[in-house]
């Protein structure tokens, strides 16, 4: 999953981009409204934090461009001015949630994982495929009740085709998700982490498709005899 | 004396008393003069039959008289004739009228030497029977002898005459005297209309009804007019001022606090969590102290008016969002009527009783909103918000109102809303009640002046 966050203060940026970062998500920041708006119109993220009073250009002028562009992804408002006012422009602009600062890193994460489910199309937290079980909340990964443990990439890859499952997702879907601009890309690697978490849940529930990329779903029952 | 119109009243009053009492004085006394003098031509015929009678030859004892007036004859009747003979170094002659018997007359002449001789004199005596009287006299120089003629007459007629033109002109004037007061207090009346007018206007403006001063102002008060929009405007503007600035400090302080209660999360201990513990009190206090001046700065903003309708429909947009994995489905139906208030100050009611019953619900809300009107004074929106959720008793509800009273600590909010949205109710001067709704949760009712 891969979050941007357009934050001006640079202290507040740097905690919720490490913190971000260590729940699990490949995180872009931008620390003024049109840089914002720039990463928003021409990446592909999961989700964007964003906050509402910004330098050069406004938070909800970024807002309302990007839905106005087409751009649908999951937006969550940070502001500090949470009069009711103030929230319903947020969301007639387009915004998904809102948290009023001051507030809690555990809070912000939360509505993040919600809002990033919800826009999979699932309504709960628990995300389901055959024996295999995630838990957005507690991050734990479950196959047939015995807990996988999964590296951070590892994580990511897993929970991006489980939010996603039943679609096929292309190898450069995965790593325009999966890893942040900075990151060297290469989608060999994808392949590498594939194999990988295949290995691990050890129930075939990841299948390619031939020069498309990958698809997550219910094992065959042909498959798993 | 504090008021323009028993001021103006009063001066009225006061000149045309003044007036009418000069005016009553100059006619009486000419008046006067004029039966006086019509009087004394009378007079003046009887001594010039006399004067006639004496320049006839003869010894002035053996003379007669004859005035052609038989009141003369008739002893005491007021109506005298007395003449004087008098020669150097001698004792004066006197014949008179029988009417005198053998009274005499006063001369002028002794009181008035000075005035010239061939004059007639006129003045008021007193007569035998110390009645007043009216007399003339005239000297007449034949020969060598000098003879002080005089005629008197009762003055009752004078008087009679006068006091009759007295008493018509008194009744007149003051009839006059009443009609121009009740004219002047017309005028006062009708002159110092625009000054109720306005006053009613200010009395508006206060209550919430107006916003300026506006309408046909007389130009006397036009500068005064201009001053107080001046003086509301820049009284809006201060306001609007102190809650940018408000909302400014409460911003700026807001953001720092974030990083330092994530920072205090960081690098957990003892000290981190007295930190996270303080910062939540901190935002408390701004949250707190936020709306206690928004609401002490709301009743001096004048003359707004919010449509209902929008700013609950955009609140409802909110919550449906924010409550979105449980599927909450609000339901407003409105009746267009504007509320008499600020719109924040709507949106802080409004969005507090929403968020409440979009925390408690399970599926449903149903929003009602409804004009109230009895008459163009008593003019009510009543906005009913219902949910399906648990609701509360009735000693609940009633706790529920006071200040920050929470009463389940694991719902997230700072429990400060019902008690805000109670304490803006109570200055917008409607009501906020709390009772079940058909739906099976709670129902919370607001009433607010319309407009």
């Amino acid at each position: 999953m891969r979050i941007l966050v357009v934050e001006d203060d640079p202290d507040l940026n740097r905690q919720l981009v490490t913190s971000l970062g260590n729940a699990g998500y490949a995180v872009d920041h931008a620390l003024d409204g049109e840089e914002g708006h720039y990463l928003g119109e021409n990446e592909p993220y999961d989700a964007v934090i964003l906050d509402i009073g910004l330098p050069k250009m406004d938070g909800l002028r970024v807002l309302e461009s990007w839905r106005k562009a087409g751009r649908d992804f999951p937006v969550l408002i940070l502001t500090a001015r949470d009069r009711w006012g103030d929230k319903v422009q947020g969301f007639d602009a387009g915004a998904d949630d809102y948290v009023a600062k001051p507030f809690h890193m555990e809070e912000i994460l939360a509505r993040l994982r919600a809002l990033v489910r919800r826009a999979a199309g699932h309504s709960k937290s628990d995300l389901v495929c055959g024996p295999v079980h995630l838990d957005t909340r507690s991050g734990r990964v479950l196959v047939d009740g015995n807990q996988i443990r999964l590296t951070s990439h590892e994580y990511r890859l897993l929970s991006y085709l489980m939010h996603h499952q039943g679609r096929v997702v292309s190898r450069t879907e995965l790593v325009e998700h999966l890893y942040d601009q900075d990151f060297d890309r290469d989608s060999n690697t994808v392949e590498v982490f594939v194999g990988r978490v295949r290995k691990k849940l050890g129930v075939d529930v990841i299948q390619t498709v031939r020069g498309l990329g990958y698809v997550l779903g219910p094992p065959e029952p042909a498959a798993r005899a | 004396m504090n008021s323009l119109a028993s001021r103006l009243l009063l001066a009225a009053t006061l000149c045309s008393m003044a007036i009418l009492l000069i005016a009553g004085f100059t006619l009486s006394s000419t008046y006067r003069d004029l039966v006086e003098r019509g009087f004394d031509a009378r007079l003046g015929v009887y001594l010039r039959a006399l004067v006639g009678d004496l320049s006839r030859d003869g010894e002035f004892e053996k003379l007669v008289f004859t005035v052609g007036e038989p009141r003369f004859e008739i002893p005491l009747s007021g109506w005298y004739w007395q003449i004087s003979k008098r020669l150097q170094d001698r004792e004066p002659e006197i014949r008179s009228s029988s009417s005198l018997f053998d009274r005499d007359l006063p001369f002028l002449i002794d009181s008035d030497p000075e005035k010239d001789m061939s004059a007639t004199r006129e003045a008021y005596t007193q007569g035998p029977d110390d009645e007043a009287l009216r007399q003339v006299e005239r000297v007449v120089q034949i020969g060598d002898a000098r003879y002080v003629v005089a005629v008197a007459g009762p003055t009752g007629e004078i008087d009679a005459e006068t006091h009759a033109f007295d008493t018509a002109l008194t009744t007149t004037f003051i009839l006059l005297g009443i009609s121009l007061v009740s004219t002047a207090a017309l005028q006062v009346g009708f002159g110092l209309r625009p000054l109720t007018r306005i006053s009613r206007a200010i009395a508006d403006i206060r209550a919430g009804r107006a916003e300026r001063l506006e309408g046909n102002v007389p130009r006397e008060i036009a500068p005064l007019a201009r001053e107080l929009n001046g003086l509301l405007d820049s009284n809006r503007e201060i306001v609007a001022r102190a809650r940018t600035q408000a909302g400014n400090l409460a911003h700026a302080l807001k953001t720092p606090l974030s990083v330092i209660v994530n920072e205090a999360h960081a690098s957990p201990g003892s000290m981190a969590d007295k930190v996270v513990q303080q910062v939540d009190i901190m935002r408390q206090q701004i949250d707190h102290h936020l709306d206690r001046a928004r609401i002490s700065a709301g009743v001096a903003v004048v003359g707004a008016a919010t449509e209902v309708g929008p700013v609950v429909e955009g609140i409802a947009r909110v919550i449906e969002k924010v409550q979105a994995d449980r599927k909450i489905a609000i339901e407003v139906t409105s009746e267009p009527v504007s509320f008499r208030g600020d719109q924040q100050d709507l949106e802080e009611m409004v969005g507090n009783l929403l968020d409440n019953a979009g925390k408690w619900a399970s599926r449903r809300i149903s929003v009602r909103i409804q004009s109230d009107r009895r008459s163009a004074q008593d003019h009510w929106v009543r906005i009913t918000v219902d949910d399906d959720g648990p609701g509360l008793t009735p000693e609940q509800r009633e706790s529920a109102l006071k200040r920050g009273k929470r009463l389940d600590e694991t719902k997230p909010g700072s429990g400060l809303g019902l008690s805000i949205v109670a304490d803006l109710v109570r200055i917008y001067g409607g009501l906020l009640t709390l009772g079940s709704a058909p739906l099976g949760g709670l129902r919370a009712e607001l009433r607010l002046p319309a407009i």
